[in-house]
């Protein structure tokens, strides 16, 4: 194992530098003069995805005659592996739906994306989603689709335990959780998973929420003054008793049955868990509204897959651009995206799907939304220690777990 | 194992004895033809030693002395620089505490439940062949669906386990006890676990040992008056002795080894306090990207199980004949 990755580092960094500096001549992929094939490489978000492609392609084509699209649909646990194959054999996507480019970008494989996108597409996105597809200051991607965070409250629940209005503030929410804790039959105010499934989730949620960050593409921040004050409003709650028991060992899934069976007063989940209320409980009286923060102020946790262009020959960079200017259009988009059951990144995809009731609170929330320093090379460590460590917040001090986070994040 | 070289050993030396010199190029002769016209057969066998067992070890021991990077490249000689970082880390002294723990109360609970089950299964009542099987099926089904039923019955709010101890009135909160949730009583569980799915193989082999024990003894101890309790534990016991400690050492190495149960079990607790040293080898792979790390800890792990299987074959002779 460790062997076959080290051999595939190796193997990979040679092709792509063979690659880059444009010594391997491969067959030429332009099928005759005048038309352009573009090899569009994605993964299967569900069963509809490669339909929903196929649709996109067909109304593309019609409108562009010259210029072919073949589409190859990958499952998600394949990609990556294809995508080596791939570069190693210089037969890169031209377009290419995927989860980090830093490593691409930096590799100067990719177009950036000013070079793919005519600027009337470019400037119809939501700024926080281009700071996500951004190194050094430069965009590199197109953000394809996204997810967001918001608070579901049981509003059974907040009815009985005499709350007016779902909470804003901290405060606001540590007493509603403790008006609802006390109704008593097992049921708690908030739900704070910080089991290994996702630990990093809600711990960015209260650490970002109190003003705190994880840092930037360089440096990265989690022992820091900073992320104090979410880490304690935590402990509050935990030492209040308004959250489930062992909230360090809690996973998201398992604590989310428990929100939709309505025995956990409010927590923070994503817009998929509208359609389990749906199928699992669908007598559920909710609501969804903005994550409380220390001050109120807006904030989301937002996840984005993204759109990214390479280079290839260099030779197909306005097909490229026709492509990804008649996918971004607000109709074919949002039909996309609203078929898949994400939220979309683009401002005018965000205006035609607010009339869309589960969606709405989402979209509210999405300008002001926060991503994980995916771009920073000690990320995945960082990641792996949230998920190990972060937990222990339940019984250690709070600044202790957060350098013991910093410190395994660092050496991993 | 051991006896094989000492057969072979034996018969050259009858052959060099027997007859003339010339007789016994001879033979030396057809040795050699035998073991060329052999090696098409065990090449395989060969490879696979080398490829399956030495080489992996081999490698396992050079990369506990290398610095290697989360994406796996090889950055240069750590010396015995991983060994260092993994004796400094302050919860390496109870993890291993916590693994003799482990594996001595999985091994000692199994081998007592299984010499109670052996005898049942060996006592001929109507419907013996049904609870033999039965007792089999823990074998057969995958020891981490074992661990997930057990794990998921654990859940507070919705495990059936805690259900059944919220009707029963052992447990008061409505929404269940956190079994799983806290290092304690969620490593308690994995020992249960582990023990229940080393039942059907301790059974199995005591049971043979059962079916070996001579009749004769046993009539001979009942014509002298004996009560069962004594042939029991002076006739039948001794004669198990074979199949007690053979099922003891393999257990001793299944449960040192054994990932699954623990992986599945304490997985969503933070920290350390529920690792033992397969445990903490798998999250420095997986949870820390350290490979180095993970290696040197094998090649400690190795260690001890090579210490704890000689001081046990040395002491218990689990070869010799009763």
């Amino acid at each position: 194992m460790k062997q076959t990755l080290r051999i595939g580092a190796a193997a990979f960094s040679v092709v792509a530098a063979l690659a880059f500096s444009g010594c391997a001549s491969g067959p030429s992929s332009n099928a005759g003069s005048g038309s352009t094939s573009l090899n569009l490489l994605v993964p299967t978000y569900d069963d509809k995805t490669k339909g929903l492609w196929q649709d996109v392609i067909t109304g593309f084509e019609a409108k562009n005659p010259t210029i072919k699209v073949n589409l190859e649909v990958q499952s998600w646990d394949a990609i990556d592996g294809v995508m080596k194959t791939k570069i190693q054999g210089n037969q890169a996507p031209d377009i290419f739906n995927g989860g980090p480019f830093a490593s691409y970008a930096t590799d100067d494989l990719i177009y950036k994306a000013e070079e793919i996108a005519s600027p009337g597409t470019f400037a119809d996105f939501q700024e926080s989603f281009i700071k996500n597809e951004q190194l050094n200051g430069t965009t590199y991607a197109l953000p394809l689709i996204a997810s967001a965070r918001a608070l579901f409250v049981n509003n059974t629940l907040l009815k009985q335990a005499g709350v007016a209005a779902a909470p804003k503030t901290w405060d606001e929410l540590l007493d509603a959780a403790k008006k609802i804790t006390s109704l008593g039959n097992g049921i708690k105010g908030y739900g704070m998973p910080l089991g290994s499934e996702e630990t990093q989730g809600e711990a960015a949620i209260w650490l970002w929420g109190g003003g705190g960050t994880f840092g930037n593409e360089t440096t990265l921040k989690i022992d820091d003054p900073s992320n104090l004050v979410g880490a304690e409003q935590m402990k509050k709650m935990i030492d209040a008793g308004v959250t489930e028991e062992n909230p360090g060992s809690m996973n998201r899934s398992t604590l989310t049955d428990v929100f939709i069976q309505g025995k956990i007063g409010m927590q923070v989940l994503l817009p998929p868990i509208v359609g389990q209320i749906k199928e699992k409980n669908p007598a559920l009286d909710y609501s969804i509204v903005p994550i409380p923060t220390k001050d109120g102020a807006p904030l989301t946790l937002g996840v984005a897959d993204r759109l990214m262009a390479f280079k290839n020959k260099g030779d197909k960079q306005s097909a490229i651009t026709k492509f990804m200017d008649y996918f971004y259009q607000a109709d074919v988009y949002t039909a996309w995206v609203k078929a898949e059951g994400f939220l979309p990144t683009t401002k005018s995809g965000s205006v035609a799907l607010s009339s869309l009731p589960e969606l709405k609170p989402f979209l509210d929330v999405l300008p002001s939304a926060r991503f994980y320093p995916t771009t920073n090379a000690k990320w995945a460590a960082a990641d792996a220690a949230f998920k190990s460590l972060f937990g222990k917040i339940q019984t250690d001090p709070a600044a202790q777990v957060l350098t013991s986070v910093q410190k395994q994040a660092m050496a991993g | 194992m051991n006896s094989l070289p000492n057969t072979s050993a034996g018969v050259d030396k009858r052959h060099s004895r027997r007859g003339s010199s010339a007789r016994s190029t001879e033979a030396h002769n057809r040795r050699w033809a035998d073991l060329v016209a052999a090696l098409p057969w065990i090449t395989p066998a060969l490879i696979m030693i080398f490829g399956v067992v030495l080489f992996p070890a081999g490698l396992m021991f050079y990369n506990s002395t290398r610095v290697i990077s989360r994406s796996g490249l090889d950055k240069g000689t750590a010396g015995f620089g991983n060994f260092a970082q993994i004796f400094a880390f302050p919860d390496f002294g109870p993890i291993v505490v916590r693994t003799f723990v482990w594996v001595i109360l999985v091994v000692v609970l199994t081998v007592l439940i299984s010499l109670a089950l052996a005898q049942l299964l060996y006592k001929e009542f109507p419907g013996r062949r049904l609870v033999r099987l039965a007792v089999i099926v823990p074998w057969a089904a995958s020891v981490v669906m074992t661990t997930l039923v057990v794990y998921f019955g654990l859940e507070p709010y919705f495990g059936i386990f805690n259900k059944l101890f919220i009707d029963l009135g052992i447990i008061h909160d409505p929404a269940g006890f956190g079994w799983t949730k806290q290092p304690e009583t969620a490593f308690l569980w994995a020992i249960a676990v582990a023990v229940f799915v080393s039942l059907p193989f301790t059974t199995y082999t005591i049971l043979a040992g059962l079916q070996t024990v001579s009749v004769d003894t046993l009539e001979a101890a009942k014509m002298d008056g004996a009560r069962p309790a004594r042939i029991y534990v002076n006739i039948t016991l001794p004669q198990l002795r074979g199949a007690i400690s053979i099922a003891i050492l393999i257990n001793i190495i299944n449960v040192f080894n054994s990932l699954p149960i623990l992986r599945t079990m304490t997985n969503s607790i933070p920290g350390y306090d529920a690792d033992t040293i397969m445990t903490m080898i798998f999250k420095y792979i997986q949870v820390q990207g350290r490979v180095d790390y993970a290696s040197a800890l094998s090649v400690i792990a190795f260690i001890i199980v090579l210490i704890v299987v000689a001081l046990y074959v040395r002491v218990v002779k689990p070869m010799k004949e009763v």
